[in-house]
């Protein structure tokens, strides 16, 4: 459980996170979304102890993280696949952070197993490319078994292989009643692994909610797709009953305030010939759009910025 | 909240096999910066390369010691810590500023969030590594001037008053030297700032103001880092010193309580900053 409440971090003028309040659950991947430089990392840095907030709290199972008796047993962090000396195995990097914990170099072997380094294990982390310094990333994370798991866009630089490994482990770890809060800036990649979306542009909270409750916030959410080689007559019918209706390309209408059934009745009523005929589901990314669309803040030099 | 678990699908921790779920200790975080220290390979090179600074820079001075300069045997095999101090601090800036240019310290610091066992386990093993390195690299000098066959140089001589002082005093110095670099690092999170502001304290400065005795230049001598090089000299030779200077005499260990409190004070700053501060 990370329980978020009010937190505000600034940066001598520049703040990068602006009250934010929100709660990972239990048994639940969180998705913590924005646009880069939005404040996802600061937040995951501040949460896990490296930075102090300028006020507000974050605790996880009601304590601050620099409290914990024994961190790496409660909380698994990735923050940055770049968390490693390149001149370090990577093998003696977990070591390290094992005997940290007097956790048995056993376990060591286990992790690295468990994520596919075997064959890396004894080569220098600066060799490594992206997909493996990730894959080390969440072996360090899942090293002291724990409850909780923060990791900072971990399927960035995954080949898909991978990313389909992220998502199908962090989906058993929630499983197991675990937390899991995951930062990405790719929306669909949330989509598929994630239960509910804290979506953040500016440092500033914009949605939390389930995955399904802001693909349906959509624009696009509720529009009836029809393909037809007739669309004049349709289009008047359609009108004539209320209906707003947009045309696309290759004689696609949009149907807004219309049921698909409703649709599908007008057809018959002018004598249209219906090749195609569905709902159109909004998607994550257009719901991200529209939410973050006054929020991204692209700041190309800004050091600070979200995905490094 | 949609799918908040029962209690019965929690993670079984007994089951797990996981012996004990206990956290950091000193003795544990020990353990981890030694295997941080002697699994990079540049640190293993640094070592070495400093036992053999040493070594040659003896063997170099040795050959223009004459038996009428007054230089002793003691002094020819301390003499090449006047290159290898170089060696130590790098040495000690490595090790205190690699976490933050290396982004290891964002693991490190989130396994041991109250942080400041880890700089006194890198201290810990630092200094170890210090004293280890320095008597190599006394034994390599004593085997480079002793072996070799130097011109008029004297041998080690341990019943010169003050001789087996100066060879301690050599692992002393080394010892706090790598620790002032040690400070620096973690203070400055830097390595080019720490070796600049170390060369220039501990070395740079003394040979400038050496430049230009009076009694200003010669108290502000006997108060840097630089004094801690006097642990490596006899008895005769510190004389000479106080007899030289115009500021304090320092005696036999007043250089070394110098450098001790530079130590001091350079480490409990890095140690403010690591705990008031944001690491990234």
């Amino acid at each position: 459980m990370i329980e978020v409440e009010a937190l505000t971090k600034r940066y001598g003028s520049t703040t990068a996170v602006d009250g934010l309040t929100f709660t990972a659950p239990p048994g639940t991947v969180t998705g913590f979304l924005g646009p880069n430089g939005a404040g996802k990392s600061t937040t995951m840095r501040v949460v896990v102890g490296l930075e102090r907030p300028t006020s507000g709290t974050a605790t996880i199972h009601g304590r601050r993280y620099a409290d914990l008796p024994a961190p790496l047993h409660a909380v698994g962090v990735m923050l940055d696949a770049r968390s490693v000396h390149p001149g370090r195995t990577a093998y003696k990097h977990l070591l390290a952070m094992a005997q940290t914990h007097g956790i048995s170099k056993a376990r060591v072997r286990e992790v690295i197993a468990q994520t596919g380094l075997e064959p890396a294990a004894h080569r220098r982390a600066g060799t490594f490319s992206l997909g493996m310094g990730q894959r080390l990333g969440i072996a360090g994370a899942l090293l002291g078994d724990p409850a909780t798991l923060i990791l900072d866009e971990p399927v960035n630089g995954l080949d898909p292989d991978g990313v389909l490994w992220v998502r199908r482990l962090v989906r058993d770890l929630a499983a197991e009643g675990r937390t899991v809060l995951l930062s990405s800036h790719l929306m669909h990649e949330l989509a598929l692994c994630a239960d509910r979306v804290v979506i953040i542009g500016r440092g500033r909270l914009l949605a939390d909610a389930p995955v399904k409750e802001i693909v349906e916030r959509s624009e696009r959410a509720g529009t009836v797709r029809v393909r037809t080689p007739d669309p004049e007559p349709l289009t008047r019918e359609l009108v004539a009953s209320g209906a707003q209706v947009t045309p696309q390309e290759g004689g696609v209408l949009h149907v807004r305030g219309a049921s698909v059934d409703d649709v599908g009745t007008a057809a018959r009523r002018c004598g249209a010939t219906v090749l195609e005929l569905g709902t159109e589901s909004g998607s994550l990314e257009e719901a991200y759009l529209q939410l973050t669309g006054d929020a991204v803040e692209y700041r190309a030099a800004d050091a600070r910025g979200g995905a490094r | 909240m949609t799918t908040v678990l029962p209690e019965s699908r929690a993670p079984q921790r007994a089951s797990r096999g996981a012996p004990r779920r206990t956290g950091p200790t000193l003795w544990r975080v020990l353990a981890a910066e030694r295997t941080k220290l002697t699994s990079v390979r540049a640190n293993t090179w640094l070592v070495l390369g400093t036992v053999v600074a040493a070594a040659g820079t003896a063997y170099g001075l040795g050959m223009f010691v004459r038996p009428d300069d007054g230089r002793s045997g003691s002094w020819v095999v301390t003499s090449g810590f006047v290159l290898a101090q170089l060696g130590f601090l790098v040495l000690g800036a490595l090790v205190g500023t690699a976490e933050h240019t290396t982004g290891t310290a964002r693991t490190t610091f989130t396994a041991v969030p109250r942080r400041l066992p880890v700089l006194g386990a890198q201290a810990l093993v630092a200094a170890t590594t210090a004293l280890v390195t320095a008597v190599l690299a006394l034994g390599a000098s004593y085997v480079a001037t002793a072996v070799a066959p130097l011109a008029d140089a004297p041998a080690l001589d341990l019943s010169v008053p003050g001789a087996s002082r100066a060879l301690l005093g050599f692992a002393l110095a080394s010892v706090a030297v790598t620790l002032l670099g040690l400070g620096l690092g973690a203070l400055l999170r830097r390595p080019a700032a720490a070796l600049v502001t170390g060369v220039v304290l501990a070395i740079v400065s003394d040979q400038l103001l050496a430049a230009n005795p009076s009694r200003f230049t010669d108290t502000v001598r006997s108060l840097l880092p630089s004094a801690g090089a006097r642990l490596t000299q006899d008895d005769a030779a510190l004389a000479a010193l106080d007899a030289a200077t115009r500021g304090p005499q320092l005696g036999v260990w007043g250089g070394g309580v110098v450098v001790g409190a530079w130590v001091l004070v350079v480490l409990a700053a890095a140690a403010y900053r690591l705990r008031r501060h944001d690491v990234r």
